[in-house]
Parts: structure tokens; C-alpha cells; sequence
């Protein structure tokens, strides 16, 4: 009944009830939209993090001071199979460990050929770097103690170097001129925070790459070292436990500069997370600002309403209505526009959401929780603004309001 | 039916200045009764109206309306006195626009707890009591004056209220409408026994009640039969 007399008092006045609708349906859309926004982008960042692996720790070389001659971070040959070996025996909190030495080469399939990383490591790596093969196999340990000529291929080098369609496994492909036959494709693990592509990869058994492919000149040295912690919560241990045992072996004196960095990508996956959690509740306080703004237009045009209507709700008054009834009356019929307004911005925020992904081509995640609380904060704002002039309309003496012109 | 004892109503002008309305009104009216309250404008009917409606409290004094001391009670209690027992016909109608009379006539038993299967039904048998089946789905846009004020009795009847009180209810309309409206109100008095309060400065109208309580300044200067030669005689005002 009540809900029956809100919506035709509300359709008496058409034109008016929209714009005080499309308040809320702003705020709503606008909440909606940008809280999309910002989980799109936090999910895409943890997403890269997590390809990297989450419990990763990698150990680079650092910059060395060679007769007076500084190189970057990586310049160096300072770390070694030995020193990867160590780490896995020596370091409780690291559940596995493995290495990588790359070089780019050309490679070619037939007539086809494309420039990609070569990368040697031993046969751990597809399990440290949480990284798949989706097609055939990666190598073993007999092939990679016996220097065997075979490859896995990362997606890229896979698409470039092979038509669509034609199936990479046991094919022959020649890396710097030497023969090897394709055994495995690796999974897409897409492009790195700092935009790598990780895919664009060739791996080939470790002694395979020293031997045939990188030259001897720097053998037994590695370009990486790949850590993997126990569980998340060991990464900081692990990361520890690694410095002083790197600190140890290259002979480090107490406060010199160390010739290694271990980067710890637990750490950085939690700072990432907490930046663009911070990103996104700062876009949903700036849209929920809106949601307010669409709850004063409520009140504004109800109070409005209020005078407008005192005569009606005089002879309501007189012929038996409880002050109860006028103040549910009004407000149901804030509670009518800002739920209507609620679900009309929901409509228009998770459709905004939607084209934002498509054309801007953001990443976008449409979160139920987020839609959820967009309307029950409308249907609040219907109640806490509509409040006030339900009240106000309830009070009136019906004396004075039948007298109202 | 209405026994009221030295009723007073004072009311403060912007908190200082008291302008007493009443000064001290006892009245006694019966069941089925048909009263006139005449006075000049200020005299203190409207107040008189107001209190017996339940539509405001008196200073002082007291009100007994069918044994029942309603002069204290709440705002939601006088609420509840009004639906059950009161009907309200005013001067200006006051009939919501934009609905229809049937939905007008269905007010009162909304806020009165009616079950809802009810409302269209009696609503329906209460514009047919005034005259108006026909006119049931207009709105009072569409209708003249004296229906409209028909459609304000179905409204102030469907409760079946034991009191009807009509303030100036004639105050709009024309001579011969005015008539059809009072024998209405008359009409309803005799067959359904329901007892009706007319304020009104019109002598005309007065003349067609059994009684007359005539105010002055707040307080009543005369209570009695109508004057007889007003009864019967020929239509004297414009």
C-alpha cells in the first residue's frame, strides 16, 4: 500500500523524481565503476607478480669495482653453480634452487628464424619458477649430464618460429647453426612487472648452453640464481640465509659492498598489493563522495515535497493517519528513489566498467562485494537523507496543515 | 455523545502574546443530534470544531466524548479516536488531486485498519449513499463543487463514524447547491443516526438544524432552537 502511494507520488512529479534520482544512480555507477578500476589493476598486478613466482627469491650479481672499472647490478660473474649448490644445501628455509645463463642467439626453424634469449638451466627450473610445460616434456638429468642437443621452447619463440597449427614437438631447430630437437613447450606466463616478455625464451639443458652455445669463457658462472622459499612466510628467512652465506663464500670483509643482490619478490608482491589497495579505496572514497551528494539532492527535493504536500498530509492527519504512517510514507518514497537510483547505477556502473575494459583496455575486475555495498550504502542514503524531512513531515500540526495553501 | 466542561484554548503568538480562543465552553450534545454553531469569524467555532474533532487539545477544561476523557490523549491516541469515530467535511473539500474519488473515499479506511479486499466495496456503497456511484473513477478536477463536496461526505461516512463534524461545508458553493448538500447532511442524520456538528455563519443553513449554538468572543451566548421564522420562511440571501 505504502509502497503503491510512494511510487505514484513519485510519478505525479516524473521529471523531478529522475534528476533526483540520477544523484544516486552517478554515485552508485561512479562506485561501481572505479572500485572495478582499481581491483582490475590490483588483480593484474599480483597477477605479474605471481608469474614470477610469489615465494621467489633471485640472486643477480652486483656491481664490482674492477680496477677502478664500475659495473651495473648483473655486469658481473660473481655467482656460481657452486654457489646455487650451496644455497640448496646450506639454507633451511629454501625449499629449491636453480640457475639460469642466457645469452641472445638466433634461432632458426627451416626458413623461418627469430632473435630469443638462450637460456641454459638445469632440469629443476620448470618447478622453482612454478612455470609448466603444456606440451611434450622438459629435459632430464641424463640429458643435461650428458649435454644433450635438445630445447624447450617459451610460447614466443613457439608462435614466431612455427606456423599455425604446425606442431613444434620433435622438430629440429638451430640454434647459433647447431641442430636441436624441440622437446617441450612452455605454458604463457606473459610479461614481467617492469614489461619482459618471459615467454620470449629458448631453454636448453645447462651443460648443453656452456659447452655448444655461450662460450667457456666464464664457465661455471651463472647469470641468476632462482630460490624458492619453503612457504611465504619463509621468504624473509631465506633471503637472510642466503646473504650470509653468499657474504661468506665470495669472502665479503665486514661493511663492504656485497657483489650479489637478492631481491625478495615476497616483499615486493605485499608492497604492490598494499599500493594499489591504497589506489582503490581512494577511488571509492572519491566516488562515494558522489553517493552523497546524490543523498542531498534526496532530501533537498523531499523537503520540497514536505511544504509542497502539507495540505495532503493535513487531511491524511485528519481522517485517522498516525504521525507513523506520514513518516513511512516519505520515507518509502526516499527509499523508492534511492534503491531505484541504486539499481539504475548498478546497471550503468558494471556497463561503464565493462566499457572501460574494452576500449581503454585497463584491466577490469567486477567485484560482487563491491556492487553489494554500492546498494545497500544507496538504500542507506535513502533512509539517513530521507530521515529528516519524514520527520519534519510527521510533526506537522494537521491544524496548520489542512489551513496550508 | 459530547460532554464538554469549561473548555479553554489560549493560544501564544510568536511565544509571548496569548490570544485566548475559548474561554471556558461547556456543551452537551446528545446522540443523532443535528447542531449548528454559529458565530462571526473570531468568535471561536473553528476552535470549538478543532477540539470536539480531536484535531488539537484544550488548555483546560475537559472533553468526554462517548464517556471516554479524550482531552489529554496523544497525538497517535486522538489519531485513533478520529479514524474510528470522527468524519471531517471542510469548506475547501479537501480532496486529494490527481486520485480518484473512490481513492479519496478509501483514506480513511486505510489508516482505519480496514482489511484492503474491503476498501473498493465500501468506498463504492459510500458514493452511492451521497449520489455519486457514477463518478467513482473521476478525479475532483473533473468533478463541480457540490459533487466534490459529496464526494468529502463518503469520505467523512465510509468508517462509519458515530460524529460528523463539517466546517463551513457550504462556504464554496452556490445557493442551490448548498441546499442539496445540507439535506444531504440531513438525510444522513435522520437514516443513519449519526451525529453531525455544522459550523456555519450562513442563517439559511442553520435554520435547517434542530439546534443552534451561537459564539461570541470565545465563549456561547446562546444555545437553542433555531429562530422558527428562518425555518420555514422564503429564500431571503443571495
Amino acid at each position: 500500500m505504502t509502497l503503491v502511494a510512494a511510487w505514484r507520488a513519485l510519478r505525479r512529479n516524473l521529471m523531478r523524481s529522475i534528476l533526483t534520482m540520477l544523484g544516486v544512480v552517478i554515485g552508485v555507477a561512479a562506485v561501481i565503476a572505479m572500485v572495478s578500476v582499481g581491483q582490475g589493476a590490483d588483480a593484474s598486478v599480483q597477477a605479474q607478480i605471481a608469474s614470477l613466482g610469489q615465494n621467489m627469491l633471485m640472486v643477480v650479481p652486483g656491481a664490482t669495482t674492477v680496477g677502478g672499472v664500475r659495473s651495473g647490478w648483473g655486469g658481473a660473474s660473481t655467482l656460481t653453480v657452486a654457489d646455487a649448490k650451496a644455497i640448496e644445501k646450506d639454507c633451511p628455509s629454501v625449499a629449491a634452487v636453480s640457475y639460469i645463463k642466457r645469452d641472445i642467439a638466433q634461432v632458426a626453424n627451416g626458413n623461418l628464424n627469430w632473435s630469443t634469449g638462450i637460456q641454459g638451466s638445469p632440469p629443476s627450473y620448470p618447478r622453482v619458477r612454478d612455470w609448466p610445460v603444456v606440451s611434450g616434456r622438459f629435459f632430464t638429468g641424463a640429458e643435461e649430464d650428458s649435454a644433450a642437443k635438445v630445447a624447450v621452447l617459451g610460447a614466443t619463440p613457439a608462435d614466431k618460429l612455427f606456423a599455425p597449427g604446425e606442431d613444434p614437438l620433435d622438430a629440429t631447430i638451430r640454434i647459433k647453426n647447431v641442430p636441436f630437437r624441440v622437446i617441450g613447450v612452455l605454458g604463457r606466463k606473459g610479461q614481467t612487472s617492469w614489461g619482459q616478455d618471459q615467454d620470449d625464451v629458448v631453454i636448453v639443458p645447462f651443460n648443453t648452453a656452456e659447452r655448444r652455445l655461450l662460450g667457456t669463457a666464464f664457465l661455471g658462472t651463472v647469470n641468476m640464481i632462482f630460490a624458492s622459499a619453503a612457504s611465504s612466510g619463509e621468504a624473509s628467512a631465506a633471503e637472510q640465509e642466503i646473504k650470509h652465506l653468499l657474504v661468506d663464500r665470495h669472502r665479503i670483509a665486514p661493511g663492504a659492498e656485497e657483489d650479489f643482490t637478492v631481491r625478495n619478490m615476497a616483499e615486493l608482491f605485499a608492497a604492490s598489493v598494499m599500493a594499489s589497495q591504497v589506489m582503490t579505496r581512494l577511488l571509492a572514497s572519491i566516488a562515494s563522495i558522489s553517493l552523497l551528494v546524490g543523498g542531498i539532492g534526496i532530501m533537498n527535493i523531499l523537503l520540497v515535497s514536505v511544504t509542497e504536500r502539507t495540505r495532503e498530509i493535513g487531511i491524511r492527519l485528519a481522517v485517522g493517519a498516525k504521525a507513523r504512517h506520514i513518516l513511512l510514507q516519505f520515507l518509502v518514497e526516499a527509499l523508492v528513489l534511492s534503491t531505484a537510483g541504486g539499481v539504475l547505477g548498478t546497471l550503468l556502473g558494471v556497463g561503464t566498467a565493462v566499457l572501460i575494459g574494452r576500449f581503454a583496455e585497463w584491466p577490469i575486475l567486477l567485484s560482487p562485494t563491491a556492487v553489494a555495498v554500492a546498494l545497500v550504502f544507496s538504500g542507506a542514503v535513502g533512509l539517513i537523507f530521507g530521515a529528516y524531512p519524514a520527520r519534519r513531515a510527521a510533526r506537522l500540526d494537521p491544524i496548520i496543515a489542512l489551513r496550508h495553501e | 455523545m459530547i460532554e464538554t466542561h469549561d473548555l479553554t484554548k489560549t493560544y501564544a503568538i510568536d511565544g509571548e502574546v496569548a490570544v485566548q480562543a475559548l474561554c471556558g465552553v461547556t456543551v452537551t450534545v446528545g446522540d443523532g443530534e443535528l447542531v449548528a454553531v454559529m458565530g462571526a469569524s473570531g468568535s471561536g467555532k473553528s476552535t470549538l470544531l478543532n477540539l470536539l474533532g480531536c484535531l488539537d487539545r484544550p488548555t483546560s477544561g475537559a472533553y468526554r466524548l462517548d464517556g471516554e476523557d479524550v482531552g489529554r490523549l496523544d497525538a497517535d491516541r486522538r489519531a485513533e479516536i478520529r479514524s474510528a469515530k470522527i468524519g471531517f467535511v471542510f469548506q475547501s473539500f479537501n480532496l486529494l488531486t490527481r486520485t480518484t474519488a473512490r481513492e479519496n473515499v478509501e483514506l480513511p479506511l486505510v489508516y482505519g485498519g480496514v482489511p484492503p479486499g474491503e476498501h473498493r466495496d465500501r468506498a463504492l456503497a459510500a458514493l452511492a449513499a451521497v449520489g455519486l456511484a457514477d463518478a467513482a473513477e473521476r478525479s475532483p478536477n473533473q468533478l463541480s463543487g457540490g459533487q466534490q463536496q459529496r464526494v468529502a461526505i463518503a469520505r467523512a461516512l465510509v468508517n462509519r463514524p458515530r460524529l460528523i463534524l463539517a466546517d463551513e461545508p457550504t462556504g464554496n458553493l452556490d445557493t442551490a447547491t448548498s441546499r442539496d448538500i445540507i439535506g444531504l447532511l440531513r438525510e444522513l442524520n435522520r437514516s443513519q443516526g449519526v451525529t453531525l456538528i455544522v459550523v456555519t455563519h450562513d442563517p439559511d443553513v442553520a435554520a435547517q438544524t434542530d439546534r443552534v449554538i451561537a459564539m461570541r468572543d470565545g465563549a456561547v451566548v446562546s444555545d437553542g432552537r433555531p429562530p422558527a421564522s428562518r425555518r420555514v420562511g422564503p429564500e431571503t440571501s443571495p
